[in-house]
């Protein structure tokens, strides 16, 4: 899981809280929705990719 | 007394391999000892459980050392647990009066307790209760020291035995719920030296990880003795990303788990608060793609809506109403204008028909029908013989019709 992935659901949520917003013109509402599309997609392999790694430390320091 | 010289004992032949049951009837009569009957014991109670039968099981420890030397498991049946005074406590320091029996079907030997007697608390756990006091006066236990776990880690930190159900159980779950990476920091987990090597395989993940589960599997008190070290506390305190602990069972509360951030019930509630749920994620994503369909869909929806607006704006049918209305009131001027013009037309011709009968009457050529003419001499009517001389021309206007005339010879009246 990338830190990313919080900074990514974080814009997705500000893109549509923008879209919703009335003051956002219509050509700029496309623009952030295709935005907000590679966002989503974005989001969904972080979290379909995900892998289980293991590393055992060494106990001697 | 010489036991191995008994003669049933004897009486077994050589190399002859026992069945489980004969070593056990042979451990049985071994035990079956005048000294280790109705013997008064004493020691700290330690896991004690009240069982729903009524029975209570516990374990009676010797320390030698500050660690553990001798630890005997004890049952006392529900009939004599009924006279008991008082409810024993952990690390009470009690003298006991039983009998050791042998129990075949676990292999185990135990103490059956017929009386318990206080003998003060133990020393484990005033010393526990040392170090708690003393750790918390440096504020190891504070909770405004408690930090929360990050929402989104990167890599988990394990400090543990690398084997066994914990390990495999954190394993488990966090591969289940979100797989990441997992760094095993392997450590004894009871033992003389365990506390030093906890505490240090706690340090070692030091810049390494983003959360850090210190777990152990449910044990003893003594087993979970070096979890209340100092050294562990301290290394939790000194640890620079939060912790979770999941040390022995629910019941059992280390000095670890009171310094951790956060701690869960057991290894696999660690992994599951360490971690968050992908499933749970993607349910999250999906609902705001869901929201972005909709947000975009309301907006076009808005901008027809905004165009419908507009387009009625730019050709309104009020506006149509209007020039309806200015078309009409010209209609109606028309009209007025039309009727008043028309009105005053009949009047002025009734007026000219009146006067024209008027003008008919008296009409000077009306007389001419009666057999008068008129005379004109250029233009003018001639009214007298003065006016005219020989060789004038006149005009000679007949009620229907005139004539030109020379004058031939001009009277006057006085002449006559």
């Amino acid at each position: 899981m990338k830190e990313t992935y919080e900074t990514k659901i974080e814009q997705l949520r500000k893109i549509i809280e923008k879209i919703e917003d009335g003051n956002t013109g219509l050509d700029e509402s496309i623009k952030l929705y295709e935005q907000g599309a590679a966002l989503v997609k974005q989001c969904e392999i972080l979290l379909t990719e995900a892998e289980l790694k293991i590393t055992t430390l060494s106990r001697d320091v | 007394m010489d036991w191995f010289n008994r003669p049933d004992v004897a009486a077994v032949p050589e190399r002859a391999p026992l069945r489980v049951s004969e070593l056990s009837a042979i451990i049985e009569s071994l035990l079956d000892n005048p000294l280790l009957q109705d013997i008064l014991v004493r020691g700290e109670v330690t896991n004690y459980t009240h069982h729903a039968r009524g029975h209570r099981y516990f374990s009676l420890s010797e320390k030698g050392g500050g660690n553990t030397a001798a630890v005997i498991k004890c049952v006392m049946w529900r009939s004599d647990a009924e006279r008991l005074s008082f409810i024993p406590s952990e690390g009470m320091e009690v003298i006991v009066t039983g009998t050791v029996r042998a129990y075949a079907p676990h292999g185990a030997y135990q103490l059956q307790v017929k009386e318990i007697h206080k003998a003060g608390l133990g020393e484990k756990f005033l010393l526990i209760e040392q170090w708690k006091r003393q750790l918390a006066a440096e504020g190891c236990f504070s909770l405004e020291r408690k930090r929360c776990l990050p929402a989104f880690p990167v890599r988990v930190g394990v400090v543990t035995s690398e084997t066994g159900a914990v390990i495999h159980d954190i394993r488990t779950v966090i591969g289940r719920r979100y797989p990441l990476e997992i760094i095993i920091s392997p450590t004894a987990v009871q033992g003389e030296q365990a506390h030093r090597e906890i505490a240090g395989a706690i340090s070692r993940l030091a810049g390494m990880v983003d959360v850090v589960i210190v777990a152990r599997g449910g044990g003893s008190f003594e087993d979970l003795f070096p979890f209340n070290h100092p050294d562990v506390v301290r290394a939790i305190v000194a640890c620079p990303v939060p912790i979770v602990s999941a040390i022995g069972h629910e019941v059992d509360v280390t000095l670890s788990d009171l310094a951790a951030d956060l701690r869960a019930a057991t290894p696999s509630a660690a992994a599951e608060l360490a971690v968050p749920d992908r499933l749970v994620l993607a349910a999250r994503v999906q609902d705001l793609k869901e929201k972005l369909n909709v947000a975009l869909q309301d907006r076009v929806a808005w901008a027809w809506d905004e165009i419908s607006d507009l387009r009625d704006r730019l050709r309104p049918q009020k506006f149509c109403r209007k020039l309806e209305e200015r078309k009409q009131n010209i209609a109606d001027l028309s009209d007025r204008l039309e009727r008043a013009f028309s009105n005053l037309l009949g009047r002025e011709r009734l007026l000219l028909a009146e006067m024209k009968t008027a003008l008919d009457s008296r009409n000077p050529l009306a007389v001419l029908a009666r057999g008068y003419c008129v005379a004109e001499k250029s233009g003018t009517v001639v009214k007298s013989a003065d006016a005219i001389t020989k060789g004038d021309r006149m005009k000679i206007r007949f009620y229907d019709g005139s004539g030109q005339v020379i004058v031939e010879k001009v009277d006057h009246e006085r002449n006559l």
